[in-house]
């Protein structure tokens, strides 16, 4: 909402009270002020000047030689407008004046005449696109002023940004009530509670869905002249941003946007029987085209504005092509009308139509302003465009019963923590024309006006009493709440710690959007009967790539490498914690499980390392050490044998279809799977524009949530040494290595405490088709200090089973 | 034998004068000092001279000795000073470090923000992203064809789903299956249909709300001015400006001086000395009554951050859009 100081002050003396202070004081009220502008600044440099004598360009046709008295001095000005004559009031920029667009004016010859200023047309001042001649200030104009403040153009405008529950605000006379309450003064305004007259007979008015536009009133003002508005009216259109069109639509739009109120002028010798009807269209009314020229389809319960043949507006949101007023229009009927909120807000959204007139009746218009603002804009036309009004018109109503409201100052004081008293609540409810009487010592009954639609119950006013009294009067306390403690989220806890190991583990936290392209779906080669091609789908997404709800992490992850890459990071280890989101038949609402999802490409050793560390390239282990330092930091690797996690490549658990053959490994818990690891298929990665190896893991979080961590209990420190024993093994390369480790916990013998592989080695010096694993083996007794006898016998006893079940050879060492 | 000692001090003392690295320096010890060594034969002999000139020559081969072997500590101790620079180690070369990650900028903030609410003995509790109509919209006051629903580019998925545009849902789901007094914070992503140099299309925010007897406006305003002034680690001014959401009445647009220019007036905060920073008010009496609670007897209030822009002004990010490509050079300055 706009409006300017100049036209605030009608309304209400704002004394010497600076803008940016009302700006400031209507912001503390509620009213935010988005900007303060002093309007045409630009055209500060422009003079009035008087036309004394014109005469012909002694070299050119169409140019005339001006004198133009700017004051003190007489100049000679070359001009080519036709409208230029004896006694003319111009604008006038002199030599050194930059007009709007940087065009700076200079002394210059014109055909050999010297031109020292130029006369303006309203085009080139930026007030309008009229260029048929120069801007006429009328002859009474005195020339040699500021032109801005000869014309009243220098104002400061101010703009508000309303919010949705105060559509009486929406008007000047509005912001004038709060300027009011502010000041504590009062605001004067051209028609207030004025009645209509009688009843005319020269037209009819029918309304058939009073639900819908609980009042219409008209009038008929006949023998117009449609023409420019004067000055002033233009003016105060043009001080906030609209464009001046004849003096009968200047009038609806200065009339609406002083109270409020919608007006809607037709031409009445356009409208069938002379007839106004209010309805929802008929079954044969498909379409009808708006002024802006534009062919809409209509809804059954769209209201509209009908003569006695067929619809000529949609009720509170456009009028028609073929009604509006033209350059020949005589004869005007105004409309000013109340039309149901909802009903608007709905014909509105489905017309894809928002106007200044749907924009109010949206929000709630006064329903007893009607006529106030019908008799301003009748009494202007009259004055303005030369007609007569007809005496009175049509007002057809339903009943305003004014909302009254009960105000305890006990209550207003509990719920803000200030005690104001029932003396300063009825001030401060006065302030702004509210009407209120003391009903007991603790309680004022309020009448609320009727252009206060938002005001339906008693914490409304209490928030009145709030803003008015002002927010930051109001004490600052702490509740007083009993001492509780606050509820743990698992989940949430996992998750931040989860976060840490990973970032302990050099992955950086990445955070994408939750919704991804679908063509995500074939880029990664995702079976048909893929549950993750079953999106959550937007109805309305930003871009087409953002259509759909994610249902894994790992094309947000792959987009942010690819973007790394380019910008020539040498390593990139991301991981995500994140949900995605997959439907459930029946349901509206999807499941949301967590996921945690990494990749991993370049240098393992990091970006910037090239001192201590060599540059690595990461490889599988990269990943699947990720997962197993995350497994272990969440203390999830040790525990019960049902929830056992573990690493498997086999049946049944089936491998990724964007995972490269014989890369690619499943996490199991128990017999569930939990997620999977491996690398990704360089082609699916080609496509995407990534040209290096990449990494991956992930994860169902929400799995690993439920699995509940290894208790953390005390075993007691080892009493006595240990024995350590390294063993090479000549296997068949078949022979998975991480499966002799497995086979030597399993041996059963009580002495091994710890089993590790150091080494796989194949190459010259073993047969072919073999290779040498290294195991070191630790043994301990937890009773006694192990002999060389001891140790032997349990380490041949372990190698005895690896020898059998692999048929490996010992490799001397 | 006299001589010889003397001789062997000079020729040692002179020879020490030489010596230059820690080797030469073991090899003046093992011929002069050592077991086997000059000074040793020649005490060796003592037992053969005469017996009245032994204390004699003892003494003075003690003498040598102690000499000798004081400027052979001294010796030792210069040539550890001045050890060969290549042998030691270069102090001013950078550390051995293990590659480290760091938590997304917004999560950082978030739990920091998490943290001082929890302090305060709220509980921490998120909801679904994609959440009903009912608890986005109607629970809070909304209804269908509201006005208000104009400030929120709402994603829909279908006629009753959306994407949750607040977390204020979280506010009805909470209080529906509990009874004051509730504190809550719900931290979360929420949506808008809105793309720009300020606007991504999803971000996080934080919702918090306290239900209980006798909680008013000034304890909203206590509240939220200590929880700034901790997020923002000083004694910022805080203002609060009457606003309007369905679902809070009175509500409140909190802002907070400048943190760029201290409320002198910068690009920032658009010369006005504040940054709107949170919105607020006291929970509605309509959300109550959805939630069964009377508000005749319990009151509250709730209010809503925006994760993403405090940590703009925490930090001195820029541009919005950052936080979600996930660029390492951004990454990694947090």
């Amino acid at each position: 909402m706009k409006f300017t100081r100049d036209w605030l002050q009608n309304y209400v003396d704002l004394g010497e009270l600076p803008p940016e202070q009302l700006a400031d004081e209507l912001t503390m009220v509620g009213l935010e002020v988005d900007s303060v502008t002093e309007l045409y600044e630009k055209l500060s440099d422009l003079k009035t000047g008087r036309v004394l004598t014109v005469e012909p360009h002694p070299n050119a046709d169409k140019l005339t030689l001006c004198t133009v008295s700017v004051g003190q001095e007489t100049l000679q000005i070359i001009c080519g407008a036709p409208n230029v004559r004896e006694g003319l009031g111009v604008v006038v920029a002199l030599p050194g004046t930059v007009l709007p667009g940087d065009f700076k004016i200079k002394k210059s010859k014109v055909r050999g005449v010297e031109s020292q200023g130029m006369l303006c047309s309203e085009r080139e001042l930026g007030l309008s696109e009229e260029h048929h001649g120069i801007m006429e200030l009328g002859e009474e104009i005195e020339p040699g002023l500021s032109f801005v403040e000869a014309t009243g153009l220098k104002d400061i405008q101010i703009e508000v940004d309303l919010t949705p529950n105060r559509p009486d605000c929406a008007s000047v006379i509005g912001v004038a009530r709060e300027t009011a309450g502010i000041l504590r003064k009062k605001i004067s305004v051209p028609f207030k509670n004025t009645e209509l007259a009688a009843n005319s007979s020269s037209f009819a008015v029918e309304v058939e869905n009073p639900e819908l536009c609980p009042r219409y009133a008209a009038r008929l003002i006949q023998g117009i002249t449609i023409g420019p508005s004067p000055w002033w009216l233009r003016k105060r259109l043009l001080s906030v941003g609209l464009r001046p069109i004849n003096n009968v639509v200047d009038i609806t739009n200065f009339v609406m946007l002083e109270y409020g109120q919608p007006l809607h002028a037709f031409d009445f010798d356009t409208l069938a029987d002379k007839k106004i009807v209010v309805r929802t269209p008929r079954p044969e009314e498909k379409t009808f085209t708006t002024l802006d020229n534009v062919e809409r389809t209509l809804d059954d319960d769209m209201l509209m504005i009908c003569d006695g043949k067929e619809p000529v507006a949609v009720g509170g949101v456009m009028g028609g092509l073929y009604s509006e007023v033209t350059e020949k229009t005589v004869n005007v009927l105004l409309e000013s009308a109340c039309f149901n909120d909802v009903s608007i807000r709905k014909t509105a959204r489905k017309l894809n139509l928002s106007t200044d007139a749907s924009y109010r009746f949206e929000r709630g218009v006064d329903p007893e302003g009607t006529i106030d603002a019908m008799e301003r804009a009748v009494t202007l036309m009259v004055e303005i465009a030369g007609g007569t009004a007809e005496q009175g018109g049509i007002d057809v109503r339903v009943d305003h019963q004014p909302v009254v409201l009960s105000l305890r100052a006990s209550r207003s004081a509990a719920l803000l923590g200030v005690d104001l008293g029932i003396d300063e609540l009825a001030e401060l409810i006065n302030s702004i024309e509210i009407g209120c009487q003391k009903q007991d010592e603790d309680t004022l009954r309020v009448v609320v006006p009727s252009f206060r639609v938002d005001l339906e119950r008693e914490a409304d006013l209490i928030e009145e009493i709030a803003r008015l009294y002002g927010f930051n009067r109001i004490p600052i306390t702490l509740p007083g709440v009993d001492l509780s403690f606050p509820e743990q989220d698992e989940e949430r806890i996992k998750r931040n710690q989860a976060s840490l190991i990973m970032t302990d583990a050099g992955f950086s936290e990445a955070i994408n959007y939750s919704f991804v392209s679908n063509t995500y779906d074939d880029a990664l080669l995702l079976d048909d009967s893929d549950v993750r091609r079953r999106h959550v789908r937007l109805l309305n997404p930003l871009t087409e790539d953002q259509d759909v709800m994610r249902t894994t992490l790992l094309p947000g992850l792959l987009e942010n490498i690819r973007r790394n890459l380019n910008y020539q990071q040498t390593s990139c280890y991301l991981f995500e914690i994140g949900k995605v989101f997959l439907p459930v038949d029946g349901e509206l609402l999807p499941e949301e499980p967590l996921r945690i999802a990494g990749v991993l490409t370049g240098n393992r050793n990091g970006a910037h390392a090239p001192l201590h560390f060599k540059a690595e390239e990461t490889d599988l282990s990269d990943a699947k050490g990720a997962v197993e330092t995350l497994l272990s930091g969440m203390r999830l690797n040790d525990h019960k044998p049902e929830q056992q996690i573990g690493f498997t490549t086999t049946e049944p658990h089936s491998s990724e279809p964007y995972c490269e053959e014989g890369y690619g490994i499943n996490v199991v818990s128990g017999s569930t799977a939990i997620g999977t690891l491996g690398k990704l298929k360089n082609d699916i990665l080609l496509q995407l524009g990534i040209k290096r190896d990449v990494y991956y893991f992930d994860l169902d979080f929400s799995a690993l949530v439920a699995i509940e961590p290894a208790p953390k209990t005390f075993s007691p420190l080892p009493v006595y040494p240990s024995v350590k024993r390294d063993i090479a093994l000549v296997v068949p390369i078949s022979v998975p290595a991480g499966d002799l480790i497995q086979t030597v916990f399993a041996s059963g013998e009580k002495l091994v405490e710890h089993c590790e592989l150091f080494d796989v080695y194949q190459g010259d010096k073993i047969g072919s088709g073999m290779k040498s694993v290294a195991l070191s083996i630790t043994f301990r007794s937890a009773t006694r200090t192990l002999t060389e006898k001891n140790v032997e016998k349990a380490h041949a006893k372990v190698m005895k089973l690896l020898t059998d079940k692999y048929g490996g050879a010992l490799r001397e060492e | 034998m006299e001589q010889e000692l003397e001789k062997l001090r000079s020729d040692a003392s002179a020879e020490l004068e030489r010596v230059s690295s820690s080797s030469q320096l073991e090899e003046f010890r093992i011929k002069y000092l050592g077991r086997n060594g000059q000074l040793s034969g020649l005490m060796k002999q003592l037992g053969a001279a005469a017996k009245e000139d032994r204390p004699r020559l003892g003494k003075l081969a003690n003498s040598v000795r102690g000499d000798l072997e004081q400027i052979f500590t001294q010796k030792s101790a210069a040539l550890a000073q001045q050890k060969d620079s290549t042998e030691r180690p270069d102090l001013s070369l950078p550390g051995r470090r293990r590659v480290k990650g760091s938590l997304h900028p917004v999560t950082q903030c978030m739990e920091e923000i998490c943290e001082i609410f929890a302090s305060m003995g709220f509980s921490i509790s998120e909801g679904p992203d994609i959440e009903l109509d009912y608890y986005n919209f109607e629970a809070l006051n909304i209804p269908e064809h509201h006005p208000a629903r104009d400030m929120h580019d709402t994603f829909y998925i279908g006629d009753s789903v959306l994407l949750r545009t607040h977390t204020s849902p979280m506010q009805a789901r909470i209080m529906e299956d509990k009874q004051p007094p509730i504190r809550v914070i719900a931290p979360g992503k929420v949506y808008r249909c809105d793309s720009d140099i300020t606007h991504t299309p999803m971000f996080q925010q934080v919702e918090g709300f306290l239900v209980d007897r006798n909680i008013s406006f000034a304890d909203l305003k206590g509240v939220l001015t200590v929880s700034l002034q901790k997020i923002f680690e000083k004694d910022l001014a805080v203002r609060f400006r009457p606003s309007f959401f369905p679902f809070t009445e009175p509500s409140a647009e909190v802002d907070i001086a400048c943190v760029i220019c201290s409320g002198d007036g910068c690009r920032v905060c658009k010369k006005t000395g504040w940054i709107e920073i949170l919105g607020s008010g006291m929970i509605d009496p309509e959300v109550f009554k959805m939630v069964n609670y009377d508000p005749e007897v319990y009151s509250g209030f709730a209010f809503g951050l925006g994760v993403e822009r405090i940590a703009m002004l925490k930090y001195g990010i820029d541009d919005i859009r950052l936080y979600y490509e996930n660029d390492l050079r951004f990454l990694s300055q947090f």
